[in-house]
C-alpha cells in the first residue's frame, strides 16, 4: 500500500516549475502501459503474456513481478487479491491497476516524447523502407 | 482438484524457502499457471525445466526481503539496553571479586603466555623470508646414497654454482659459499669476525642493499672484499670512507674493500660481516675444483615462473657423468630446498624432510592453545556453576520480552568485556616479561603495538578466547526456561555437572601432559650432560691454530706443555664435538671393492689420546718415537667392526692412497652430537712440521684451570701477537650444542607451571563455590559431631577423583608424545613409570592444597555462624 510519504510526492509534483517526475525505466514503463492495456485482468501471467506478444521478447515472470513490485512501491500501481483458479493450484492472483500518479507519469512521459517528435524536422531522420 | 501434472518438487520447496511469505501465494500461483499452460504446449519435461529456471529467477532482493513484522521486535542494538547490559556486567564483576579475579587472572596469564609464544613463533617463522626474492631462493642439497644409508647435507662441489648457471636456463643467479671466521686488521683495530667466501652473484642473489659500491662488483675480483656497515664503522668510521681501503686477513692476506652492504637482520639464517671473492677460496682449496669433492654450499635464484619440479628432476642426475665416483653402489643426488624452509625444516632422514625447528613451533603453538583452553575452561566452569545466581535475572529478562539472541549477546558481551580486561593485563605482562624472554630465547623480539596487523592479532586473540569461554555459558544460561527458574530454587541436573567435571578432567589432562613433558625433557638433558662422551670434556681448553701458530705449532706445544697448570697439548684438525668430514677413501685387504663404506676422518697431533682422555683398547697412540707414524692410523671400535677386524692393531690400511698400518684401537667416543650414533672414524697423524689450521687442545691440571689459562694466554701473546687471544672450554661448547634443547626445557617448565597454576585457579574457584553452597550442610554435620578431618575429606574427595581420572587419561598421551620427542636422540633415556607417577603426585598434591584451603576453612567455621542466619 502507498505510504504516507507519497503525499509529499503529489505536493512537489503539483509545482510545474520544479516538477521532477519519478524516474521510470524502460521496462517499468512498458509494464505500466501493459497494466493499463489489460484493465481489469492485469496480473502477473497475463502481463507477461501480453508483453511477450507485444514486444516479441521472452519475458520472465520474476522480472515482471519485480517491476510490478517496484511500481507499487513508487505509488504508480495499486493492487488487490483476486479470485483463485484451478490451474493456479487454488491460489489467488494479485490484480493490478494504475493509480492517478501512474496515469500522470505515463502522460508526462508521452508529452515529453511527443514534444521531442514534433521538434524533429522531417529531413533529419534517415528514411527507412515503407 | 489437483491438476494431473505438478512442477518439480525441489524447485517449489526452494521457492517456499526463500520467497517472502507475503509474496508467496501470488508468485507461486503465477508460476503454476504458466507451468500448466506450458505442459499442454511443450510437455511436462520442458515445462518443468522452465519452471525451475523461473523459480531461480526470483532470487532477487524484492522476493527475498521480508515485510517487517506487525509485532514490535526487541532490538538487540539498543543503546538503553546496551547500557543496562554493561551495568549488570560491571556489577557482577565487582560483586564477585574472587571469581572475577580468578577469571581475569587466568585469562590474562593464558593470553600473556600465548602472546609470547605467538611472538616467538612469528619470529621463527619469518627467518629466511625477509629477502625480497625469498620465494625464488633455493639451497642446493645433496643426498649421498652409499653403504645402505642416505646422508643429506648442504655440502656440494665448489664448482657447482658456475656449472648450474651455465647449463640450466632456469637459474638466474648462483653462488657457492663457505662460512669462515677470520681475524681482520686495519690500522690499530684487530677483531675476529664471521664472514663468507661467496660467488660473485651473492649480493644480486640475495638482493642485499648496498651502502657503497655495487652488488655486481662487490666481490667479483680476486682480492676484493665487501664488508658490512658494522665493520665499516668499526674499522674506518663509515661506509663511504671504507671504500678502497685495505683489510688484512689473519695477518697474511690483504683485501681491498670494494663495497659496503647493510647489516644482516639479527635473525637471518646466514650471519656474516664480510664476503670475500670465491676464486680466492678456490685457489687455497684446489681439491674442491674436482666434481668428486664436496664441501661448500650452493645457493641459487630461479627465474620467475621456473618449473621447480623440472629443475629438481635435472638436479637429481646432475652429478652423473661429472662425478667419476658415482657408480652402482655410490650415488649423489642433488635437490632444491627453498630458502624459506631451510631454517625450519633442517632435518632429513633417508633423504626425506624430517622436521627440524618446525617441530618446536608446532609444539609451542599446541602449548599456547592448551593454555588458552585451560583458562577458557575456568571461565566456562565458574560461569555455569554459578549460573544459579544469574538464573533469576535470565527469567525476569525473558518474562519482559528478551529473546534468546539478546541474552546470548548479553552474556557473550560480558565475556568479551572480561577478555578485553584480560588482554590489557596480558599486554602489560608481556611488555614486562619480554626482555627476560628475549634473553632466554636469544632473540630480539619487540612487542609490536603500533602496527595494524598486531592489533588485529590481539583482537583475534580476544575473539578466540571470548568465543571459546563465552559460548557455552551464554547458550546454557539463555536456554533456561523462565517458568522453571522463577518458580523455585534452581537445581541443575547431573548432566551439567558432569560436563563441568569433564572439563576439569580435560584441564588436568593437558596440564599433566605438559608436566610429564617437562620432566622428560629435563631428564634427557641431564642424561646428555652427564653422559660419558668417551673422552674427558672438562678441563679441556680449545684455542684456534691460526696466524703464527700454523707454522710454529711444534714450538708452541713444546713450550706450553712445560708451563704451570698444563698437563698436555695436542692438535686436532676438526672441532672435538663436531666432525662432518666423511670419505670412502679407505681400503684394506678383504674389503668388498664394490661397496663405498663411509668413514669420518680427522688428523691429529702427538699426545692426542692423552690430551683428549680417550681410552685405548689395543695398541698405542701416535708417538715421535716411531718415525713412520705419519702413515699409521688410529681407528675406533665402530670402524673396526665395519672393517671386520677383531684385532685391528697391526692390520694394513690404505687411506687416501697412502698405505699404512693400524696402530691403535680406540674405545668408541662421541665426535658428533648425541642426536646421531657413533660412526666409524679413521684418525691420521698430521706431522707437527706440516702447517695446518685447526684446533689446539690444552688439558689443564684439575683445579689449576686459572693458572693454565694464564700460561696459555701469556705464551699465545708472545708467539702470535697479531691475533687476539680467544679460547673456549670444550664443556661450554658442549652445553652450547644442546642450547635449543635447554631453551625448550626452560620454556616448557615455565609453561607447564603456568598451566597447572591456571588449572588450579579454576579448581580453587569451583571449590570456593561448592563450599559456599554447602555451608549449611557443613554446619549441620558439625553439630551432629563430624570431625574437621571428615569434612575436609568430604569436600576434597570429589575433586581428587577428577584429578585421578585425568592422570589415567594423560599418562598414555604423554607417553606417546614424549616417545616421539626422544626418538630424535640416538642416545636417550627410557620413559619410566615414575615420571608419570611423579607428575601425577605433583598434580594431586597441588590440587589437594588448592582445595584444602577452602575445605579446611569451611570445616573450621563455627556452625553457630553458618546456621544462624537464613
Amino acid at each position: 500500500m502507498p505510504m504516507a510519504g507519497r503525499t509529499f510526492f503529489y505536493k512537489t509534483e503539483s509545482n510545474p516549475e520544479t516538477m521532477r517526475r519519478t524516474y521510470l525505466g524502460e521496462f517499468e514503463e512498458i509494464v505500466l502501459l501493459t497494466v493499463a492495456v489489460l484493465g481489469e485482468g492485469a496480473y502477473g501471467v497475463a502481463i507477461a503474456d501480453e508483453l511477450e506478444s507485444q514486444t516479441g521478447r521472452a519475458v520472465s515472470l520474476s522480472a515482471v513481478h519485480a517491476a510490478l513490485h517496484r511500481l507499487e512501491e513508487k505509488g504508480m500501481l495499486k493492487s488487490r487479491l483476486g479470485e483463485a483458479t484451478a490451474e493456479r493450484g487454488g491460489r489467488r492472483k494479485r490484480l493490478f491497476a494504475v493509480t492517478v500518479l501512474g496515469t500522470r507519469t505515463l502522460s508526462d512521459i508521452r508529452a515529453v516524447r511527443n514534444r521531442l517528435w514534433e521538434a524533429i524536422s522531417p529531413q533529419t531522420l534517415p528514411a527507412f523502407g515503407i | 482438484m489437483k491438476p494431473p501434472h505438478s512442477p518439480p518438487t525441489w524447485a517449489t520447496r526452494l521457492l517456499r524457502a526463500f520467497c517472502a511469505p507475503h509474496l508467496l501465494e501470488e508468485v507461486q500461483g503465477d508460476l503454476e499457471e504458466r507451468f500448466q499452460r506450458r505442459v499442454t504446449l511443450f510437455g511436462e519435461r520442458v515445462a518443468g525445466r522452465q519452471y525451475a529456471r523461473e523459480v531461480l529467477g526470483f532470487l532477487r532482493p524484492f522476493a527475498l526481503k521480508r515485510r517487517p513484522n506487525d509485532f514490535s521486535q526487541p532490538v538487540s542494538i539498543n543503546s538503553l539496553m546496551f547500557q543496562n547490559h554493561f551495568k549488570i556486567a560491571w556489577r557482577n564483576l565487582i560483586r564477585n571479586k574472587t571469581f572475577s579475579a580468578i577469571n581475569v587472572l587466568g585469562l590474562a596469564l593464558g593470553m600473556a603466555a600465548s602472546m609470547l609464544i605467538l611472538l616467538w613463533v612469528l619470529d621463527e617463522w619469518r627467518i629466511g623470508k625477509h629477502h625480497p626474492n625469498a620465494e625464488r631462493l633455493y639451497r642446493i642439497m645433496e643426498n649421498e646414497i652409499a653403504d645402505g644409508r642416505i646422508v643429506t647435507d648442504e655440502d656440494t662441489p665448489g664448482i657447482l654454482a658456475n656449472e648450474l648457471k651455465r647449463v640450466m636456463p632456469e637459474v638466474e643467479y648462483a653462488a657457492n659459499m663457505v662460512s669462515v671466521e677470520n681475524v681482520l686488521t686495519a690500522g690499530t683495530v684487530t677483531t675476529r669476525q664471521k664472514g663468507l667466501y661467496a660467488g660473485a652473484d651473492w649480493f644480486r642473489l640475495y638482493d642485499v642493499p648496498m651502502l657503497a659500491g655495487t652488488a655486481q662488483t662487490a666481490n667479483s675480483a680476486p682480492g676484493s672484499i665487501a664488508i658490512s656497515e658494522n665493520i665499516a664503522k668499526t674499522y674506518f668510521g663509515g661506509a663511504q670512507r671504507a671504500l678502497g681501503k685495505t683489510l688484512r686477513f689473519d695477518d697474511w692476506q690483504d683485501c681491498q674493500v670494494t663495497a659496503v652492504f647493510a647489516d644482516q637482520p639479527t635473525n637471518a639464517p646466514d650471519q656474516y660481516d664480510y664476503v670475500r671473492n670465491w676464486q680466492d677460496f678456490m685457489r687455497m682449496e684446489q681439491w674442491l675444483t674436482r666434481w668428486e669433492n664436496s664441501g661448500p654450499g650452493t645457493r641459487v635464484l630461479l627465474r620467475p615462473g621456473a618449473d621447480v619440479a623440472n629443475v629438481n628432476a635435472k638436479l637429481k642426475t646432475f652429478l652423473k657423468g661429472r662425478n667419476k665416483d658415482i657408480n652402482a653402489s655410490f650415488n649423489i643426488e642433488l635437490f632444491l630446498q627453498p630458502e624459506t624452509e631451510a631454517y625450519l625444516y633442517s632435518n632429513f632422514k633417508n633423504g626425506q624432510r624430517d622436521g627440524g625447528r618446525i617441530e618446536y613451533i608446532r609444539m609451542f603453538v599446541g602449548v599456547a592453545l592448551f593454555l588458552l583452553l585451560i583458562a577458557a575452561i575456568n571461565f566456562m566452569n565458574l560461569a555455569t556453576a554459578r549460573s544459579a545466581k544469574r538464573a533469576r535475572e535470565v527469567g525476569v529478562r525473558k518474562v519482559v520480552g528478551a529473546g534468546r539472541a539478546s541474552l546470548v549477546g548479553q552474556f557473550m558481551g560480558e565475556t568479551f568485556l572480561l577478555a578485553m580486561l584480560a588482554l590489557g593485563l596480558a599486554v602489560i605482562t608481556v611488555a614486562v616479561a619480554l626482555p627476560d624472554f628475549n634473553t632466554l630465547t636469544e632473540k630480539q623480539i619487540a612487542l609490536p603495538l603500533n602496527t595494524l596487523e598486531s592489533w588485529a592479532l590481539w583482537l583475534g586473540l580476544v575473539l578466540l578466547v571470548g568465543g571459546l569461554a563465552g559460548s557455552y555459558p551464554a547458550l546454557f544460561l539463555s536456554s533456561l526456561s523462565p517458568v522453571r527458574v522463577l518458580k523455585s530454587a534452581v537445581r541443575f541436573g547431573p548432566g551439567t555437572q558432569r560436563f563441568r567435571q569433564g572439563l576439569v578432567v580435560f584441564q588436568f589432562v593437558l596440564s599433566l601432559v605438559m608436566i610429564v613433558g617437562t620432566l622428560v625433557i629435563y631428564q634427557q638433558l641431564r642424561y646428555i650432560q652427564q653422559k660419558n662422551l668417551g673422552f674427558n670434556r672438562s678441563n679441556l681448553l680449545r684455542i684456534t691454530r691460526e696466524g703464527a701458530l700454523i707454522h710454529q705449532y711444534p714450538l708452541f706445544k713444546e713450550r706450553l706443555s712445560r708451563m704451570p697448570g698444563v698437563e698436555s697439548v695436542t692438535f686436532l684438525k676438526t672441532n672435538p664435538l663436531y666432525n662432518g668430514n666423511t670419505t670412502d677413501g679407505a681400503s684394506w685387504p678383504g674389503k668388498d671393492p664394490t661397496v663405498a663404506i663411509q668413514f669420518n676422518n680427522t688428523s691429529v697431533g702427538y699426545n692426542f689420546v692423552e690430551t683428549m682422555g680417550l681410552k685405548l683398547l689395543q695398541g698405542r697412540d701416535f708417538s715421535p718415537a716411531f718415525g713412520t707414524d705419519s702413515s699409521n692410523y688410529l681407528i675406533n671400535e665402530a670402524a673396526a667392526k665395519r672393517m671386520g677386524f677383531a684385532n685391528p692393531v697391526g692390520k694394513p690400511l690404505t687411506f687416501w692412497q697412502r698405505p699404512g698400518t693400524i696402530v691403535g684401537l680406540l674405545k668408541n667416543f662421541h665426535f658428533n652430537s648425541l642426536h646421531v650414533a657413533v660412526r666409524p672414524i679413521i684418525i691420521q697423524l698430521k706431522p707437527a712440521k706440516q702447517p695446518e689450521g685447526g684446533v689446539i687442545l690444552v688439558r689443564t691440571a684439575p683445579g689449576q684451570t686459572e693458572q693454565a689459562l694464564r700460561s696459555t694466554e701469556t705464551l699465545y701473546r708472545e708467539m702470535n701477537p697479531k691475533f687476539p687471544f680467544s679460547y673456549a672450554f670444550v664443556d661450554d661448547d658442549f652445553a652450547q650444542q644442546y642450547r635449543s634443547e635447554t631453551i625448550v626445557g626452560t620454556l616448557a617448565s615455565g609453561f607447564a607451571g603456568l598451566a597447572i597454576f591456571i588449572a588450579c585457579l579454576g579448581l580453587f574457584g569451583l571449590a570456593t563455590f561448592t563450599t559456599e553452597q554447602r555451608t549449611k550442610e557443613i554446619g549441620v554435620r558439625k553439630v551432629l559431631g563430624a570431625s574437621v578431618a571428615s569434612i575436609v575429606t568430604l569436600l576434597s574427595k570429589d575433586f581428587l577423583k577428577l584429578v585421578l581420572v585425568a592422570i589415567v587419561i594423560a599418562s598414555p598421551l604423554a607417553y606417546y608424545v614424549m616417545q616421539r620427542w626422544l626418538a630424535d636422540f640416538a642416545y636417550r633415556i627410557d620413559l619410566e613409570w615414575w615420571m608419570f607417577a611423579g607428575a601425577g603426585l605433583l598434580a594431586v598434591s597441588i590440587a589437594l592444597l588448592t582445595v584444602s584451603f577452602q575445605s579446611i576453612k569451611a570445616a573450621l567455621m563455627n556452625p553457630v555462624k553458618s546456621l544462624r542466619s537464613e
